[in-house]
């Protein structure tokens, strides 16, 4: 059996991942919450968790530090790794979005300023429809960039909303749907195929018996 | 300071020794399959290349404008060229040709513009549309990455042509083409399901199109179950053709390091028959690729079927420094040093054993310096390590050369 290192985001969708493993019966003893450590190994020590930052999951991924990663689909696809995704956990549901002033129209003959934490997701989404933008990359109050006149528009994780209704914003077009999903490493889905395939099973398991 | 530039020139002399090696080691074992090497200009005509339908990107090509004002473009692969350097040859009629290359390839891979420059070592097989053919090269690129010291690889093998067709019947556009590729590349059903859902086609060929990503594993196996999608004739010969291939390469003892892949789609779309990639431990992106491709010669005006694949050798290298494959097999000169009226002597000697291929320093001897290697020291005497010893013949100083390096 070859040992198999899954990345995980630290934080709370960790807490969530980890009920889920354990319901797929994956036992993490030491894990709790409040712990400061980084790696863990289930009972058999046929599992390696460890911790890494959200952003970095694709990358420990694509680079092969982690065979599998479970992280939420706005990393991914901001940060355009090339791996397997094979699993939707369906936790951690949002959705990208293109946010603005009410009744604001695009301009399609000037390039319009974004602002976002994500400008990959920004470039891709509108070079798709052929609209020529500027990005503004910000890490934190996006929704502040049209209201000082920083950007046109903004692309984020929207939720529920109320962040951007209480900014005087509205959702102008969706992107993406986002929840959390499973990542395979290329390499590992062939060389390691037996562990990888029935960890991912064992999971599958577990999400269609939890309603 | 000083120190620190020493440093940094070992590891120049570091990493291309290990480049250089692994180079040899595919360059001998290309030619013991009968392979013989070529090489192309790395300039081409810019109209040629972007004449050429189904390949790369013409964004992604380097281009140089010359003095008269011609476009030009540095070659962004070797399968093209090659194929030109064969297919324009009149001596060549139907013939079965051989041919590797060991060049770089230019092009603007990443958007931070690094990596502009890569080298590839590939092999070509033209003139032969047999599954043996396929096989042969199948069996050579496994070979190759025992060779190169990897031990958990596995190398994926699809057909050009079975993604090729069911998609023919599904009619999509350009846009929604592109998004199923994508969405084939990194098996991502949760979000194929709904894609399939909203275009408008057959439930049997969505469920096709759903399969294709889990066709994937051991290649009995994998035959077996793609037999119950089989929409049309044209797939069941490609279905056949891989079963032929799987067939010969049994022959070969090599299954345990095949898997199938029929979610395998190659972003060059010359392609047209069987086409693989390998892969190694933990590193996520394939270090070879290739394929069969039986109608890219036909573009230079000549029928003819062909099959090669190609090595990333950088991406080869950055696996054997993960996976801690280099040796250090570093020996550093041999140093001969001499008091001055034994020059003479000390150079001749330096002579002798550079042609019997020791890599030499002379130096002039210097006293409170620590000097391993050989000395010419005064009255004749050679002091070797530390030690005197008696030197008449050449014979004599070629086994003393060996008692201070170790051997050539």
């Amino acid at each position: 059996m070859e040992k198999l290192t899954i990345a995980l985001s630290k934080g709370r969708p960790a807490k969530h991942t980890i009920e889920t493993l354990e319901a797929a019966d994956m036992q993490f003893i030491d894990f709790h919450e409040k712990s400061r450590k980084l790696v863990f190994y289930n009972v058999d020590e046929s599992i390696k968790l460890i911790f890494v930052k959200a952003v970095d999951v694709p990358t420990y991924v694509e680079r092969g530090a982690a065979d599998i990663g479970i992280v939420g689909k706005d990393n991914i696809l901001e940060s355009r790794a090339e791996v397997y995704e094979l699993l939707d956990l369906g936790i951690g549901k949002c959705k990208f979005s293109v946010a603005g002033f009410p009744n604001y129209s695009i301009d399609a003959n000037r390039p319009l300023t974004v602002a976002t934490k994500y400008p990959n997701v920004a470039e891709k989404h509108f070079s798709r429809k052929g609209q020529e933008i500027e990005t503004v990359k910000l890490n934190g109050s996006v929704e502040l960039a049209p209201l000082i006149g920083l950007a046109d528009v903004i692309v984020d994780i929207v939720e529920t909303g109320n962040t951007l209704k209480e900014n005087g914003l509205t959702v102008l077009e969706d992107i993406d749907d986002i929840s959390t999903r499973l990542i395979v490493n290329k390499a590992s889905f062939a060389t390691k195929a037996t562990e990888v395939r029935s960890f991912i099973d064992q999971l599958n398991n577990a999400l269609e018996r939890t309603p | 300071m000083r120190q620190n530039k020493e440093k940094l020139s070992n590891q120049a002399v570091q990493s291309y020794k290990i480049k250089s090696q692994l180079i040899r080691k595919l360059r001998t074992r290309f030619a013991t399959y009968g392979y013989e090497q070529v090489h192309t200009p790395a300039f081409e005509d810019y109209d040629t290349y972007a004449s050429i339908q189904k390949t790369v990107n013409k964004d992604e090509m380097i281009k140089v404008i010359d003095r008269s004002g011609k476009v030009l473009v540095l070659r962004p692969d070797g399968t093209i060229p090659i194929t030109r350097l064969t297919a324009l040859d009149r001596e060549i009629n139907g013939s079965e040709q051989r041919l590797f290359y060991i060049f770089n390839v230019y092009g603007e891979q990443n958007s931070n513009g690094t990596n502009k420059e890569s080298t590839q070592a590939g092999v070509e097989l033209f003139g032969n549309k047999r599954p043996e053919a396929d096989a042969e090269v199948i069996a050579l690129a496994v070979h190759t990455l025992k060779e190169i010291g990897f031990d958990n690889f596995k190398l994926e093998v699809g057909h050009a042509g079975f993604f090729k067709e069911l998609v023919d019947q599904a009619n999509l556009a350009e846009n929604e083409l592109q998004q199923l590729q994508e969405l084939i590349q990194s098996k991502n059903l949760a979000e194929m399901e709904p894609f399939l859902k909203q275009l408008q086609i057959r439930d049997e060929l969505q469920e096709a199109l759903y399969a294709i990503p889990l066709l994937y594993g051991n290649p009995q196996a994998v035959l077996e179950e793609t037999k119950a999608i089989i929409k049309n004739e044209r797939m069941q010969e490609v279905l056949n053709n891989l079963k032929d291939v799987i067939e010969v390469l049994t022959d070969y003892d090599l299954l345990e390091h095949l898997t199938l892949n029929l979610g395998l789609i190659n972003n060059m779309h010359y392609y047209t028959g069987v086409i693989f990639q390998g892969f190694v431990e933990n590193i996520g992106k394939p270090v070879l690729m290739g394929g069969r491709y039986d109608q890219l010669a036909e573009q230079f005006g000549k029928a003819m079927p062909a099959i090669g694949f190609a090595y990333k050798v950088d991406v080869v290298l950055e696996a054997l420094k993960q996976h801690q494959l280099i040796k250090d097999d570093n020996n550093p000169p041999l140093q001969i040093y001499y008091v001055p009226e034994e020059r003479r002597n000390a150079f001749s000697a330096a002579k002798l054993l550079r042609e019997q291929g020791y890599a030499v320093i002379t130096k002039p001897f210097a006293k409170n310096a620590q000097q391993a290697g050989i000395l010419f020291q005064s009255n004749g005497r050679v002091i070797v390590n530390g030690n005197e010893q008696q030197v008449e013949t050449n014979e004599e100083l070629l086994n003393l050369a060996e008692l201070a390096t170790g051997g050539v």
